[in-house]
């Protein structure tokens, strides 16, 4: 038996309401992940990078196509065991952090730990010892008290805290400088590396290309998609969540 | 530890300290409020008939039963009306009625406030403070001669009396400055006149009973008679020095109330000739014959009404603490949002967020009806000093296990029903949304 690829999408496609019919804002034909590979998915501003991720997180709900992670399609699963399946499977990684105010940064972590399959007896140790391999000295403090870098580290001790197949970092370093971008970007993939999780890292940043081995621009990527794609019946009853 | 929904939840409380407080204050009022009401509904009745005793009947000079229950046994003021000794005496020897005691009383006099009742010794050795409990004595004995008081329990906390002490009775009730003694309304608004000729000896300390009784000194009447009637030859004559029980006038010998019990069978507390006599007694048009057990039931009908009015307005002020609840947790619920999406990303389903919200207004109506059941038992404490410096009530301040149980559960209930439409709101937050910027 073959060990399931971290993520494989097919046909998929999404237009979010009132987009003209023929416009898709998520056309993706095919794109395969596997175990622990960094792919980085690059595009411009509006080519549906973020929006892309959020489908593949099962957030939103497409109008066509299959996201498999570990062989499983999350959109075939119900919301209360979608949730659970994301909480086990997938972390994330945001341009601007969405840490939990109000929370110390290990409580950040012990959050996503919550929803894992990880026994709850082993939460602290985990939380504790990640947030220390990254050089969290106050894991005590509130994450509103922490610097940027600091805040950065906690959200990807936070992404691999429950041992995901999958990270999905989006835009991660869209509001830094070069050298922080730069030390962003060596510290997702540290952790990604070192969980042996796949990751899917959106940036319109070109810099970052020399980072990754394997490069897809979601232009190019839409562009190869069958015309006749554009015309699918939608399945608007399947929309679990639609943005506002 | 693992992080629990508690840890969410209790997080989210003290963010928004300011209004978590004012809410659980809000609820507590109301709750307090409640209990306040409810208990001392109970506790007052229970209080009141507790002063009535063992005894049957009360007779007194007043205009209506129920003004002479409130005066000859809470003390509430002083009577207005006499009977003369000879109408005692026809009562009690002359209508034929098997009593079991027929005990004379007179108040009017007062010492720092608390009033004096001069009666006889029947009233410690067969009138009982409460059905089937007698009196007892924390220190000395009843009193056996003139001049000598027994003090009552709150007394002797109040005025740190000793036995042997010496006291001097002041006229009328001095805290209120009048001399309304047997109806002489030419001496109201007067100053207070103490009768310093006559000194008391304290011979006894009374143990509490929790009956009004406890605010009472008591002495036995022939000194009253005697410490009256020298006022009233003083003022005939200056010259007179002295006054003993030789120099008592039929008219000097007044009582403004007759405790009185029929005899019963034993083990009975009723007799069946109760009502017989009582019928008896109001033939006569000169006297007021009063039920005490009838007439206290009879003002708890009559205030019964504003009791539900004061409930109503209560259970209106928990109300709104439910719809204050509903309105701090929706108001926040904007800013709250975005730790919705973080969660649900996190792996929160909808349902579970549904739950931490709706825990968390129940939390609050948890808190405030914890809040609410302390404050009610101080409440109940002032609300019972006031109902004794007023009534001459005594109110054992006791939370009604039932009620306080009753009002914890309903406060939670309204609250968890009123975090229904704020858990409604973040049931339906969309994670997108509120995690931009997108791309």
């Amino acid at each position: 038996m073959t060990t399931p690829l971290a993520l494989e999408i097919h046909e998929l496609r999404f237009r979010y309401p009132g987009t003209p019919s023929a416009a898709w804002t998520v056309d993706v034909p095919s794109l395969e992940l596997g175990r622990a590979e960094p792919v980085l998915l690059q595009g411009g501003s509006g080519t549906g990078k973020s929006t892309l991720l959020f489908l593949v997180a099962g957030l939103m709900e497409p109008q066509h196509g299959r996201v498999l992670i570990n062989g499983e399609n999350i959109h075939q699963l119900s919301g209360e065991k979608r949730d659970l399946f994301r909480g086990r499977t997938v972390g994330m990684i945001f341009q601007t952090f969405n840490l939990l105010n109000g929370f110390t940064a290990l409580e950040n972590v012990l959050a996503a730990l919550m929803f894992s399959d990880l026994p709850p007896r082993n939460h602290r140790d985990r939380a504790t010892s990640l947030l220390d391999s990254l050089g969290i000295d106050r894991p005590n403090q509130l994450v509103e008290r922490l610097s940027v870098g600091q805040q950065q580290r906690v959200a990807a001790a936070r992404a691999v805290a429950c041992e995901p197949a999958l990270v999905l970092a989006d835009e991660p370093t869209a509001s830094l400088d070069p050298a922080n971008a730069e030390v962003a970007m060596d510290l997702i993939q540290k952790v990604t590396l070192e969980a042996r999780a796949a990751l899917l890292c959106t940036s319109h940043d070109p810099r970052l290309a020399t980072r990754f081995e394997r490069i897809v621009d979601l232009e190019a990527l839409s562009s190869q998609s069958e015309p006749a794609a554009a015309t699918l019946e939608l399945s608007t009853d399947r929309a679990e969540e639609k943005p506002e | 530890m693992a992080m629990t929904d508690f840890t969410i939840i209790s997080r989210s409380l003290t963010s928004r300290l300011f209004s978590t407080v004012t809410t659980i204050i809000t609820v507590a009022v109301a709750v307090a409020l409640m209990i306040v009401l409810l208990s001392m509904r109970t506790a007052g009745q229970d209080a009141f008939q507790r002063g009535a005793g063992n005894m049957h009947m009360l007779v007194s000079a007043e205009d209506s039963p129920l003004v002479a229950v409130l005066n000859s046994v809470f003390y509430a003021s002083a009577p207005r009306q006499a009977i003369p000794w000879s109408k005692y005496r026809e009562i009690t020897e002359g209508l034929g009625i098997p009593w079991e005691f027929a005990i004379p009383n007179q108040q009017g006099d007062s010492y720092r406030g608390y009033p004096v009742m001069a009666t006889t010794e029947a009233f410690f050795t067969r009138f009982e403070p409460h059905p089937g409990v007698e009196w007892s004595f924390r220190a000395g004995r009843r009193f056996e001669r003139s001049f000598e008081v027994v003090i009552g329990a709150e007394v002797a906390a109040g005025t740190n009396l000793q036995i042997d002490d010496e006291i001097y009775l002041t006229h009328g009730i001095e805290d209120s400055r009048q001399r309304r003694i047997f109806g002489r309304a030419d001496e109201v608004h007067m100053e207070p006149h103490v009768h310093d000729d006559y000194a008391y000896r304290v011979v006894g300390i009374l143990e509490p009973t929790g009956s009004p009784h406890d605010r009472a000194l008591f002495t036995n009447l022939e000194s009253t008679w005697v410490i009256h009637a020298h006022d009233i030859r003083r003022a005939a004559d200056p010259s007179v020095t002295s006054t003993t029980a030789a120099d008592l006038r039929d008219a000097d010998r007044l009582i403004t109330g007759i405790y009185l019990r029929v005899g019963t069978r034993p083990g009975r507390t009723l007799s069946a000739a109760q009502q017989q006599v009582y019928d008896t007694l109001r033939r006569d048009t000169t006297i007021t014959v009063a039920d005490p057990h009838f007439e206290i039931q009879k003002l708890f009908r009559i205030v019964s009404n504003i009791d539900q009015i004061f409930i109503a307005m209560a259970a209106v002020v928990l109300l709104s603490s439910g719809i204050a609840i509903m309105l701090a947790l929706y108001n926040t619920m904007e800013q709250r949002r975005r730790q919705i999406a973080i969660l649900r990303v996190l792996g929160c389903s909808r349902p579970r967020i549904f739950g931490l919200v709706l825990t968390e207004s129940a939390l609050i109506g948890l808190l405030g009806a914890l809040a609410g059941v302390v404050l009610a038992f101080i409440g109940m404490f002032a609300v019972a000093e006031m109902m004794k410096q007023t009534l001459g009530l005594v109110i054992e301040p006791r939370l009604e296990p039932v009620w306080t149980f009753v009002m914890v559960m309903a406060s939670i209930l309204l609250a968890a029903l009123a975090g229904v439409v704020p858990a409604a709101a973040a049931y339906r937050t969309t994670v997108v949304a509120h995690l931009r910027p997108l791309g």
